[in-house]
């Protein structure tokens, strides 16, 4: 810092931060654990886990999108899980239709999530808070009772694709490259590295600034020139896209689809997850993803009901809006601050007196 | 297109869920205005309520009326429960924030039901209401007692309110602090008493419209819980404010959900009839667009 | 200059602006009035956050009430808030150059421009701090500087001294003063500090019940009997 002043050479922010030691720890650390991952977790894992984090992945990518939604822009959205059945669908319908090739599916399906996600997202947005999260639910409410008369595409004919008489459904194809379930994990973890590398280049660029201006007051954002109702629709588009994206990996996951994966319960409980993991950092949507999939998986296995999560994510959205707005990546950083300080002053106080304030 | 005689029977449950939706949605909205809540539990816990006094009846043999009755003061009590504790709490955030925290208390209870009356294996359980065997003729519909009380309930209970907010100064409190608790607070009136009394009132309401619809529909955990949306989407077509407009929104979801049943080319999407008339209403209604000052979401 | 011509603004009952007929000259106008005279009413009328049912205002020779709300800022109406309105989680530099970002400015001056405005405020040290580790008076003076930045024509401060200390008050009005001459803007100062008002202002306008009650140079202004009844609220005697 000059002692004069502005300093008219500073470099940007970005490019002064990675130079700094802690970042560079920080990135090393996030690079060593993808590797591990992709590499040698698969392996190390019996199917059925391998199954369950193939979910998380998926629902990692989902609890991004409503993270933006709900913590960057403050649109909460109460159907995340109809989102998720559309891109699913979608997915579904071109697998057994065309021979598609599975990127492609997989761009088809966030493209069309994103224009239907849009046009619906226009009128909506006329209308705030509560309002715009109660039609959400309504929305998705339609299109799960939609979703169970058509049913999800099971190779039949017609424009949806189901056949309800059909004796023997086939599982839906995957990617040629990625046909056992560990090489599917790591197709779906590299494909959810790129949404989050798309997630994060909005962030850190200009819709990411706008939308914090729109968060912290829409008039403020309209008298700085910004037009709130692109910038909104830009959210729910990149949400959009990137839970249609989801989709296109659950379908090729599970391989066999059931509009009973996709009720209102399941957006109400990716909200608490949401919430609980911290809609604001993109961290919160991996602990999201592992919340919603991972323990239940844990659960089933030794044996208990997943009802003791459903009354425990219950209570972490209590607790979430009552004391931690940011979630537990925020409130764990802050938790664990406090424990260190309380620990150093207990350390402290070993040695007799030596002329130190405590 | 099925004549009028098929029909008949479809309006007759049409009018008598209505009516509890009215019954519903009128609760919620009075505690809204009286709290900034929309308590998305509701539904969870009349719920409950319904799976307690089911239990009651069933195992341990005790009188219906009596079952019936610890299940309305138990929906009653773990409101008031529920809004004594997160009511402070919450109390200078959004309606949105309020109303999110009341879906926490949703998915506990849906937690808590399906482990103590799972549904899984194939159990079935009903609640006879004992109005049911009371049936007459209305032309060539036979219609059960329990549907006039579900109907006349909802009605009254929206002529009685509107009456209590309007003449009495209890209600005439809960209006004022539906525009700032603050202000009524410094004029005298005991805020918390007046919530307190709103908070158990809806409590009251869910437990008898759990009973109503175990009744009338299910005694399941997770569809009482939802059907709380038809209540939900009548209140939002009255934007939350008039609770005549709420009595007739939840009648007309009510009774064409219902008188779709018969036609084959709709019936498989009739449960979108709330979903749909709340959008259209909500996109209708709300032409003006308005400005946000201050902080937005959660 | 702007030409406010018997601008009503009605809803749910009020009427914040009564036929408001007020020209505000070149240079830093005050607006002054009683709380609940309508000054905010009539910023959300020119930011067009809110609708008049009637009136016009021509700014500069345009209309402006045809105009969309996000399209006055790139036109160059610019505001400060009473309430905070700097981005916390964002450095100095981002705010201040989210405000040139959405303006008809070019990029390639952006960096000048954002840091020239940083330093017409004289806000001094670290221009990529965050927000959230400056003080009141600094966040302030972002929001000055989110306000001049790039070419606005029209600056709008709605109380930019409230709850300042006198020695940044102070600073504040070197800082407006120098508005017009550096940054080629109007200003319209909304405040109740009335040493400041009187300071910078060469014109004032005062508003009472959402109508003018009085408008000229500022010392005569402060001086009208009728104005200091408005503040004081004592009735009329015949």
């Amino acid at each position: 810092m000059t002692s004069a002043g502005v300093r008219t050479n500073a470099r940007p922010a970005w490019l002064s931060q990675t130079r700094e030691p802690r970042t560079l720890i920080r990135l090393a650390v996030i690079v060593v654990l993808l590797l591990f991952v992709l590499l040698a977790l698969p392996s190390m894992l019996s199917l059925y886990y391998v199954d369950a984090m193939i979910q998380v992945a998926v629902y990692t990518v989902v609890a991004l999108g409503l993270g933006i939604l709900v913590g960057r822009v403050g649109l909460v959205s109460l159907g995340q899980a109809a989102v998720l059945a559309i891109g699913a669908w979608v997915s579904a319908r071109l697998l057994f239709a065309t021979s598609l090739s599975f990127p492609i599916v997989l761009l088809a399906s966030g493209l069309v999530t994103m224009v239907l996600g849009t046009l619906v997202g226009l009128p909506a947005l006329r209308m705030r808070g509560l309002y715009l999260a109660l039609i959400t639910l309504m929305l998705a409410g339609a299109i799960t009772v939609v979703l169970s008369t058509t049913n999800f595409p099971n190779g039949g004919h017609g424009f949806l694709g189901y056949n309800g008489g059909n004796v023997h459904v086939p599982p839906i194809r995957r990617p040629s490259i990625a046909a056992t379930d560990q090489a599917f994990f790591r197709y779906t973890v590299v494909v959810s590295i790129l949404m989050f590398f798309l997630v994060l280049a909005h962030v850190r660029g200009r819709p990411g600034r706008a939308w914090a201006s729109i968060r912290q007051s829409e008039s403020a954002a309209l008298a700085a020139g910004i037009n709130t109702t692109l910038y909104k629709l830009w959210a729910l588009a990149l949400a959009a896209f990137i839970t249609g994206v989801a989709g296109g990996l659950l379908a090729g996951g599970q391989r066999y689809l059931y509009s009973i994966d996709f009720v209102t319960q399941d957006s109400i409980i990716l909200l608490a997850v949401v919430l609980m993991g911290g809609a604001y950092s993109m961290w919160g949507a991996i602990i999201a993803g592992l919340l919603y999939k991972f323990l239940p998986a844990l659960l089933n296995n030794w044996g208990v009901s997943s009802d003791w999560l459903t009354i425990l994510f219950g209570i972490g959205v209590l607790q979430a809006l009552t004391t931690a707005p940011a979630g537990i990546v925020d409130q764990f950083p802050k938790d664990m601050a406090r424990l260190g300080r309380r620990l150093r002053g207990l350390v402290k106080r070993r040695p007799p007196a030596r002329g130190e304030a405590g | 297109m099925p004549s009028w005689s098929d029909f008949q029977p479809f309006l007759v449950t049409g009018l008598s869920l209505g009516g509890v939706y009215a019954l519903s949605g009128v609760g919620m909205v009075v505690l809204f205005r009286a709290t900034g809540v929309l308590n998305l539990a509701f539904g969870a816990v009349g719920a409950m309520g319904a799976l307690i006094a089911w239990q009651l009846i069933n195992k341990s043999g005790t009188n219906e009326w009596l079952a019936f009755l610890v299940c309305i003061v138990f929906a009653g009590v773990i409101t008031l429960a529920y809004g004594m504790v997160f009511g402070p709490a919450l109390a200078g955030r959004e309606p949105l924030v309020k109303a999110v925290a009341t879906l926490g208390l949703t998915l506990v209870l849906l937690g808590i039901m399906d482990l103590l009356w799972t549904s899984s294996g194939g159990a079935s359980r009903s609640i006879q209401l004992p109005t049911d065997s009371n049936t007459f003729m209305i032309g060539s519909v036979q219609v059960s007692l329990t549907n006039v009380i579900a109907l006349v309930f909802g009605l009254v209970l929206t002529l009685i309110t509107g009456a209590f907010l309007r003449y009495t100064k209890l209600g005439t409190a809960m209006r004022a602090m539906a525009n700032d608790r603050e202000i009524t607070a410094t004029l005298g009136v005991p805020v918390r008493r007046v919530e307190a009394t709103a908070w158990f009132g809806c409590g009251i309401l869910s437990g008898v419209a759990g009973l109503l619809l175990a009744d009338l529909v299910a005694l399941d955990a997770t569809t009482l819980t939802f059907l709380v949306i038809s209540a939900l989407a009548a209140t939002l077509i009255a934007r939350l404010r008039s609770i005549t407009v709420t009595f007739f929104a939840a009648v007309v979801i009510g009774v064409v959900n219902a008188m779709i049943t018969p036609i084959q080319s709709l019936t498989n999407y009739r449960d979108m009839t709330p979903f749909v008339l709340a959008v259209a209403a909500l996109l209708l209604l709300s032409r003006k667009r308005e400005i946000a000052v201050g902080r937005q979401g959660i | 200059m702007i030409d406010v011509s018997d601008v009503t603004v009605r809803f749910g009952g009020v009427t914040p602006l009564d036929g408001m007929s007020v020209r505000f000259e070149q240079g830093i106008c005050g607006l002054i009035g009683p709380n609940g005279a309508g000054k905010t009413t009539f910023f959300n009328v020119l930011s067009g956050f809110v609708r008049p049912v009637a009136g016009t205002i021509t700014a500069f020779g345009e209309d402006l009430l045809k105009m969309v709300h996000f399209r006055r800022a790139r036109w160059g109406v610019r505001r400060t808030f009473q309430t905070e309105q700097a981005i916390e989680e964002l450095s100095i530099y981002e705010n201040v150059a989210m405000i040139h970002e959405h303006s008809k400015m070019k990029g390639g001056s952006r960096r000048e421009d954002v840091l020239g405005a940083i330093e017409f405020v004289k806000l001094e040290g670290d221009p990529y701090a965050k927000v959230r580790t400056l003080g009141a008076g600094q966040r302030r003076l972002v929001e000055v500087a989110r306000a001049v930045v790039g070419r606005p024509r029209l600056v709008l401060l709605d109380e930019p001294a409230a709850g300042l200390p006198d020695e940044e008050t102070g600073h504040l009005r070197e800082v407006i003063r120098g508005i017009p001459e550096h940054m080629g803007a109007q200003v319209i100062l909304v405040d109740h500090d009335m040493s400041l008002v009187s300071a910078v202002c060469e014109m004032t306008a005062v508003l009472d019940f959402g109508r003018l009650l009085a408008s000229g140079p500022t010392a005569e202004v402060l001086r009208d009997e009728r104005v200091i009844r408005a503040y004081l609220g004592t009735e009329e005697v015949a």
